[in-house]
């Protein structure tokens, strides 16, 4: 061992005493002949590197012969071959910020050329130019093949899906987020009570790779498919997210500052119909929570709640832009602070980054304060680097439930979707006012939301610190060792607290409003809960780089990972509150629920990667790796998955490019084995609580202890999911780069996916844990460059995009052939169907005759529910489409006149289908638009026919007149078809409750939509203005962001990215009484000192 | 300027660092996937596991069932213009509805919670010489299958249970059930409880508190009350056993087989409570029923007070759901006094119902000599349930009198006048389900041929629902196979509508 040290130490010294390096000056300069600031030189093959200063001027150590590769943020890359003592080079700019080194699995750079499968990279100015929060936020619709939508209000879940869903269970469709090489957690920390019910007063904290500031980004590389991310291992099935951040430069110290002020209004709001006002049954009624009085008329009337002998007045009249008018404007300051500088060896980066945003609904219940400091060092010494990178986040959210109302309280959009159309809701602000408050606000069926939103809240402090140590010693010229230790801490603490509300014995509430009903009270709760997640990464990498030859270069790589994951989770609840207002655990005389999660899992892998230049034109990547997993059954625990690519720049051998400027073809093969959740090996207990279909039976049970055998069938022979893709794609450029296609073709593979599937219960067990199935995802991505104009003084670049991908079920071996992913129950469902996709959205649907009409009961008017069998697996609920889209497309437009630029974008998104429950609400209380069909008079059912047995016991069909409306014998009603009175069950026919067959038709819509993303208008700052205020540089922007969005017809109800169900596969279904989402104008500055 | 590391010590650390990477990445390491947040199955044991399986039978007795079985006996009904339960109020349970389908079902819920964990106490007990758990878990195993089979008819159970290694698993006839089931009980009563290997399941025992005594009294009473299900389909077996059981001098139930172990609190408290009045957005979906109010207003039947809180409550017609009356909106929540209904006890089979069969099986068998004070001591049971005292009911001249109690001026016979105040006890602790099965089999109480609205309409008497779903004039006589078994079952039989009577209907 010893003399082989020695033996490498004495080669080292060789080669490192033959370099006689000479100092090379040269300024960079772009096409115009400006000077490109900070661009960054590193002399070929080796890790010396500089920056250039403000002037685009360096000097570098380096010798003759030897190249210089230049590279800066929104240009490309350029090669330097070093001829003289000083070197003017030219960059030129590049559109879509595309730059030609890209980061690839285990953070290694390539040049872009080598690589055989797509990657899309975006500099800083294209994340942070419109002031974003999270760091895909500016990215959407962007990138073919990636669907990017954010969710909610602030610090809300990010949704990002790459080439389709791959996985059908346990909700893991997300991409894998690398930071300087190492994997960043994507936690979603909840409110844990919440998750027996995932509709009732639903919350999202975000997830964690919102946590970075996008100030701080250098750069992100998509790497869409599993080629591309094999190296990474189960973690990337689902394709990765490569983030560089911003390192500091050598020279003198530099302060960068950006600042962004950002308003926002809320987004698209239910309409409303604007004919008829408060009541039920066609009357006027106080107390009632709908529209389905008579006509609006504009005469004074009283209203509300009779409190002391009083009552309030107003018009009957429609008020417009009543719901809109409950929100207000939010605020959101986003300021980073930047330092940077050093020498040679070493240099640092430091910044501050400080998000405080309030959301448009009122008070500070949607609120996010956001503090995130980043330190990061990069030293060089002759044969050794070493890079660290600290960062610290604190957070403080305030989140508003959604989703239905608990027995603790809540519910507040589904209580504003619950007033009449003729009652402004401003009003009720004063929510302590007598006519407003508990007691007396106008209806018992619903709460007055003011309530809600001061009394109710939830509140998450999260601590996190991730970072990580890099470094790598070079022993030869060609031979590299790595060491990278990185680790991810989170500690979450959230709070969910419901006050106490109950109307006070022989008030409006408590029964004495006009229709005798008494309100539901609140028994008011809290739930703390407590999370923390540690991921510890390490990696060591042995790396070859070495020309065989004049034409042959290989480069290889080698190496070992060990990665853990750790965590642990508390929450306890009270509910029935004694103290009110006293929200702490102690307030209740029962006793706390509580839960308490620990969770660990350990993989470990090596692996190795060589790729085969020839020419400088083609290269072959192969790679392979193996994983040894806690989670896998103990004796059969590895997993082993190669890949390789190929890729052919054939321009290379154009003599002329005068036309075709860039040629090149590429070929992928990538496979990568993913293990499952932990603890499916083993059988176990499982707590004794009994769910009940509300509520639950809960051991320890009045000091009885309990546990049962668990209802899932653990699986000692489980096996990994293996991913498999392959791609093909080609880019190609014309006319000096002014044209740019590239296309690409996939096909993607999920198999053995695992899955608790259902059995039948008389085995004793509900499910059984498989590994059956494959999903494909399978689509075609194009993105096209154009720049039409290109003068001295104005450049046009636009950037097209369009991604089709074909998800499929291909099938699933041993279990259910179209199991229910996420349901709401006797309504619609998400179910992943053989031959069809992981998200075919179903509910129930009218009976029809074999020749297409509805069947319509004769006794109430309404169709009947399906109850045959429509489809080849027997389901009885119709299939409404997939909940994912057909297509997607984007566009981008920039517009760049000497220092101005003007961008915008646009996000189009065709097909699929949604549920709304907030298009529920309105249609039950008659609020919206479609409940004014036939002017609300008794309307028969159109095509409709009765069933009737005759003589012979066949069924047979007869023209339905049964009428659906006042006084129909609907459940109960007398006078079918005429007469009036309070029996009116139009609001039955928009009600799957009462509607079974035909109620979802109304709720389920296309969600197709186009949004206008961003616009933005800058101006940087001529250089002689800018040194005015000693500033570098300096730029302002304005900037406008979701502020159009264009809808189908059907959809009069919602935004289709808005949802509460979540940012992965179960979110597919819609949503469920959700925040609407906002639409922001802003302002931004970006000054360099 | 230029640094130089040492390079054999950056080696040393590699390599270091290297063999920790090789020394954690051993076994060991990696065999950590024992789940930390639940016992191993290993760790299981009969007292461990056997309350939370009563607790699985007291969810859905006392829970489910109790909802389907009080509407379906009558006791109350869907409050109007309400919509939770409209489903069971016009016998709309069809293959998947929850109540008969789907997680929360008793099927479901039955299957996995309750007879799994029964199962595994038997075994694990056997195997311990722990014949108290033994019978317990016999007991409560015997008595969660005929809850099940009384519902859906056939069932698996040769072939139930075993997990993988039988993923479709054949139904079997319930007599032949029933009759496996005798002897399995026979089996348990067989053992040796004085032995030392018995433990004492003290408080863990949530029906009687560790009192074998009343255990044996369960068994005894629950085999007598088998045979008497039997009695239509398979009156010989039902005789043979009745005489043998006689034979051997058994002690049944004085006491009620019941948990009672509630506290108002979430998660602790009664099962219907827990899912119908603390966790609906409306507590007052279940209100007083024509049927059973105009009953006991006919006799003066103090218990109206208990039921309903009121001496003369105003009542809705029995599934007269969607109408819209003054007097349906009145009419009271069933047993809605304060939070009392939240420790409301879950009946098994109460100590009436214990007098009940045996004054049944003394009048068919035995003369009926000791019927009339077996009948008494039910009702007086039944009544003292309520805080009520049957005594001037069953005196002479008395509403209830033993042989003279009448229905639509007419005298009942012996086994009607019993059943018929089966049902009226059955309201007690949820225990609707035995009263709709004891309708089915001997078809007391009787049907109305007119709705409960009729002037011609004897008060008592079950109507047929005003929305009922079904042909005219039939009432459900079971569960219909549920669809998240039939649907991955693919030994299920083929379904059977609700309207056809169970094995020992009629």
């Amino acid at each position: 061992m010893r003399s082989l040290i020695l033996l490498i130490f004495l080669a080292y010294v060789a080669i490192s005493a033959n370099a006689q390096p000479e100092v090379i000056t040269g300024k960079v300069t772009n096409a115009r002949g400006e000077p490109v600031s900070y661009a960054t030189v590193t002399l070929r093959g080796t890790k010396v590197s500089v920056a250039a200063d403000i002037d685009g001027e360096f000097s570098i150590h380096g010798d003759r012969g030897q190249t210089l590769v230049v590279t800066a943020a929104n240009y490309g890359s350029q090669s330097v071959l070093i001829n003289a003592d000083h070197l003017d080079i030219h960059l030129s700019v590049q559109e879509n910020a595309l730059s030609e080194v890209v980061v690839t699995a285990l953070g290694q750079s390539q040049n872009k050329a080598k690589l055989g499968y797509s990657a899309a990279s975006f500099g800083s100015t294209t994340i942070t130019k419109n002031a974003p929060v999270g760091m895909l936020d500016g990215l959407a619709g962007k990138i073919a093949g990636a669907e990017i939508s954010t969710t909610g209000g602030p610090g809300s879940s990010t949704k990002v899906i790459l080439r389709g869903f791959g996985v059908i269970a346990g909700g893991n469709n997300q991409p894998l987020y690398v930071i300087d090489g190492v994997p960043l957690s994507d936690n979603q920390f909840q409110n844990t009570s919440n998750t027996t019910n995932a509709l009732t007063n639903t919350t999202d904290f975000g997830n964690g790779m919102n946590d970075v500031n996008p100030n701080d980004i250098e750069s992100i590389t998509v790497l869409k498919g599993t080629a591309a991310s094999s190296l990474y291992g189960g973690l990337a099935k689902n394709g990765a997210i490569m983030i560089t951040t911003k390192k500091g430069h050598a020279g003198k110290l530099k302060v960068e500052y950006s600042g962004a002020l950002t308003l926002s209004k809320v987004g698209k709001l239910p309409d409303y119909e604007s004919e008829f006002g408060q009541g039920w049954g066609g009357v006027f009624v106080l107390s009632e929570n709908g529209s389905w009085g008579p006509k609006l008329d504009g005469q004074e009337r009283l209203w509300g709640s009779i409190v002391d002998h009083s009552q309030l007045e107003k018009p009957f009249s429609f008020q417009k832009n009543n719901i809109r008018d409950f929100y207000t404007t939010g605020t959101e300051l986003n300021n980073t602070i930047a330092l940077s500088g050093g020498n040679d060896i070493t240099r640092f980066y430091f910044s501050y980054g400080n998000v405080s945003s309030d959301g448009v609904i009122p008070t500070t219940s949607d609120y996010l304060e956001r503090n995130t400091f980043a330190l990061r060092t990069n030293s060089n010494f002759s044969n050794f680097a070493i890079n660290s990178s600290f960062n610290y986040v604190n957070r403080r959210q305030n989140a508003v439930a959604g989703g239905q109302t608990g027995s603790d309280g809540g519910g507040i959009f589904q209580s504003l979707l619950q007033i009449p159309v003729d009652i402004p809701i401003n009003n009720f602000r004063d929510y302590t006012n007598k006519f407003f408050n508990v007691d007396n606000y106008f209806t018992p069926y619903a709460e007055n939301p003011y309530f809600g939103l001061n009394e109710n809240g939830d509140l998450q402090h999260t601590d996190r610190f991730f970072g990580n140590v890099d470094m790598s010693l070079k022993f030869l010229s060609y031979f590299t060792a790595q060491l990278r230790v990185g680790g991810d801490f989170t500690d979450a603490r959230t709070k969910d607290w419901k006050q106490v509300a109950s109307a006070n014995p022989g008030s409006w509430n408590a029964g004495g409003n006009v229709e005798g009903f008494p309100r539901t009270p609140d028994v008011g709760s809290v739930t703390e809960a407590s999370d923390n997640v540690s991921v510890l990464n390490g990696d060591f990498i042995l790396k070859f780089n070495k020309d065989l030859g004049t034409k042959f270069n290989v480069e290889a790589l080698a190496g070992a990972n060990y990665y853990e994951n750790r965590g642990q989770s508390q929450a306890t609840q009270v509910t029935n509150l004694v103290v009110p207002g006293f929200f702490n655990l102690s307030n209740t005389k029962l006793p706390p629920t509580t839960a308490s999660t620990y969770f660990l899992q350990r993989r470990m892998g090596i692996y190795a990667q060589a790729t085969l230049s020839y020419a400088d034109q083609l290269y072959l990547t192969g790679n392979i790796r193996n994983d040894w997993s806690s989670t896998l059954p103990i004796d059969n625990n590895s997993i082993l998955y190669p890949g390789a690519n190929l890729s052919w720049v054939a321009s290379q051998n154009f003599n002329s490019r005068n036309i075709i400027s860039y040629l090149k073809f590429r070929a992928a093969y990538g496979e990568t084995g993913s293990d499952p959740a932990p603890y499916l090996t083993y059988p176990s207990l499982a707590t004794g609580t009994i769910n009940l279909p509300f509520g639950s039976l809960i051991t320890p049970f009045n000091g009885v202890s309990g546990f049962r055998i668990s209802n899932n069938i653990a699986n000692s022979s489980l096996k990994p999911v293996f991913t498999t893709e392959l791609e093909f794609g080609s880019e190609i450029r014309f006319f000096n780069d002014r044209i740019g296609l590239d296309v690409t073709i996939y096909d993607k593979k999920d198999d053995g996916q695992i899955f608790p599937i259902t059995i039948a219960p008389s085995t004793g067990y509900s499910t059984l844990t498989e590994n059956l199935g494959v999903v494909s995802n399978r689509g075609v991505e194009i993105t096209l460059n154009l720049r039409p104009i290109e003068t001295k003084d104005f450049v046009w670049s636009l950037i097209y995009t369009y991604a089709k991908n074909d998800n499929r079920v291909i099938n699933l071996t041993g279990g259910t052939l179209n199991p229910v992913v996420f349901g709401i129950t006797n309504g619609p469902e998400l179910r992943a169907v053989v031959g069809k996709s992981v998200a075919s959205i179903y509910a129930p649907v009218p009976q029809k005759t074999p020749d297409g009409k509805i069947v319509v009961d004769a006794t109430t008017g309404f169709p009947s529910i399906n109850q045959t069998p429509l489809d080849q697996f027997g389901l009885k609920n119709g299939y409404f489409g997939s909940g994912l889209y057909d297509y997607t497309m984007g566009l981008s437009n920039n517009f760049q006149y000497k220092s101005f630029s003007l961008s915008f974008s646009l996000d189009f998104r065709y097909g699929g289908v949604m549920y709304s429950q907030t298009a529920s609400e309105v249609l039950f209380d008659g609020n919206g638009i479609a409940t004014t069909y036939n002017d609300r008079r008794p309307f028969i059912v159109p095509n409709s026919v009765n069933a009737v047995t005759d003589g012979t016991g066949k069924t047979v069909y007869v023209e339905n007149t049964t009428f659906v409306g006042p006084g129909s014998v609907a459940l109960g009603g007398q006078n079918p078809g005429g007469g009036s009175g309070q029996t009116d069950f139009h609001f039955g026919y928009y009600n799957p409750s009462y509607n079974q067959g035909g109620g979802y038709g109304y709720q389920i819509f296309d969600r197709s939509f186009l949004k206008l993303r961003d616009v933005n208008l800058s101006f940087t700052l001529p250089h002689a203005w800018s040194t005015k205020i000693s500033a570098t540089s300096a730029s302002l922007g304005i900037y406008a962001r979701n502020f159009l969005l264009w809808t189908p017809k059907a959809n009069v109800y919602v935004d289709p990215e808005a949802t509460n169900l979540g940012n992965d596969l179960g979110g597919e279904l819609g949503e469920f009484a959700t925040a609407p989402l906002s639409k922001s104008y802003g302002i931004i500055l970006k000054l360099v000192f | 300027m230029t640094m130089r590391i040492p390079i054999n010590k950056l080696l040393l650390c590699a390599c270091l660092i290297s063999f920790l990477f090789l020394e954690t990445g051993c076994k060991k390491a990696l065999d950590i996937n024992y789940n930390p947040n639940v016992p191993q199955l290993a760790q299981g044991n009969p007292s461990l596991i056997f309350p939370s399986a009563v607790l699985a039978t007291t969810a859905k007795v006392g829970g489910d069932l109790a909802i389907v079985g009080g509407m379906w006996s009558q006791y109350f009904t869907q409050a109007s213009l309400g919509e939770q339960y409209t489903d069971v109020d016009s016998y709309n349970l069809n293959a998947n509805d929850g109540f008969v389908s789907g997680p929360f079902s008793s099927w479901e819920v039955l299957f996995e919670s309750g007879l799994k964990n029964y199962a595994f106490v038997q075994q694990k007990a056997s195997e311990a010489g722990d014949w108290n758990f033994y019978l317990m878990g016999t007991v409560m195993k015997v008595y969660t299958t005929t809850i099940l089979v009384d519902l859906y008819d056939q069932i698996p159970y040769s072939e139930a249970l075993l997990g993988t290694v039988n993923l479709q698993p054949k139904f079997d006839d319930g007599f032949t059930i029933y009759q496996e089931l005798l002897d399995s009980l026979n089996l348990a009563l067989g053992k040796d409880f004085t032995l030392s290997t018995n433990t004492d399941p003290g408080t863990q025992d949530l029906v009687f508190g560790g009192n074998m005594n009343s255990w044996i009294a369960f068994a005894n009473t629950l085999k007598l009350k088998m045979y008497l299900r039997m009695i239509n389909a398979h009156s010989d077996v039902a005789t043979a056993g009745i005489t043998a059981l006689y034979a051997s001098n058994p002690v049944f139930l004085t006491t009620d087989a019941a948990v009672t172990n509630f506290t108002d609190a979430p998660g602790l408290d009664n099962p219907q409570y827990e899912q119908d009045k603390r966790n609906l957005n409306t507590a007052s979906n279940i209100k007083a029923s024509t049927t059973f109010v105009s009953w006991l207003t006919d006799n003066g039947d103090p218990r109206i007070i208990y039921y309903y809180q009121s001496a003369s409550p105003t009542s809705i017609n029995q599934g007269d759901f969607g109408a819209t009356n003054a007097n349906y909106q009145a009419a009271p929540v069933y047993r809605n006094i304060d939070h009392t209904a939240a420790t409301d006890p879950v009946e098994f089979l109460s100590a009436a119902e214990s007098y009940f069969l045996q004054a049944e099986a003394d009048t068919r068998f035995f003369g009926g000599l000791n019927a009339k004070s077996l009948y008494e001591q039910g009702l007086m049971s039944a009544f003292a349930a309520t805080g009520d005292d049957a005594t001037t009911f069953i005196a002479p001249g008395g509403v209830y009198e033993w042989g003279n109690e009448k229905e639509g001026g007419v005298v009942l016979d012996p086994i009607a006048q019993i059943i018929r105040q089966k049902w009226a006890s059955c309201a007690f602790g949820g225990h609707g389900i035995e009263a709709f099965f004891e309708k089915n089999r001997t078809g007391f109480p009787a049907t109305s041929p007119v709705y409960s609205t009729d002037p011609a309409y004897v008060p008592g008497q079950l109507v047929v629902v005003k929305n009922s779903v079904l042909p005219t004039g039939l009432m459900p006589k079971r569960f219909v196979f549920p669809i998240s078994e039939t649907s991955v079952n693919k030994n299920a039989p083929a379904a059977v509508p609700i309207t056809v009577p169970t094995w020992w209907g009629k």
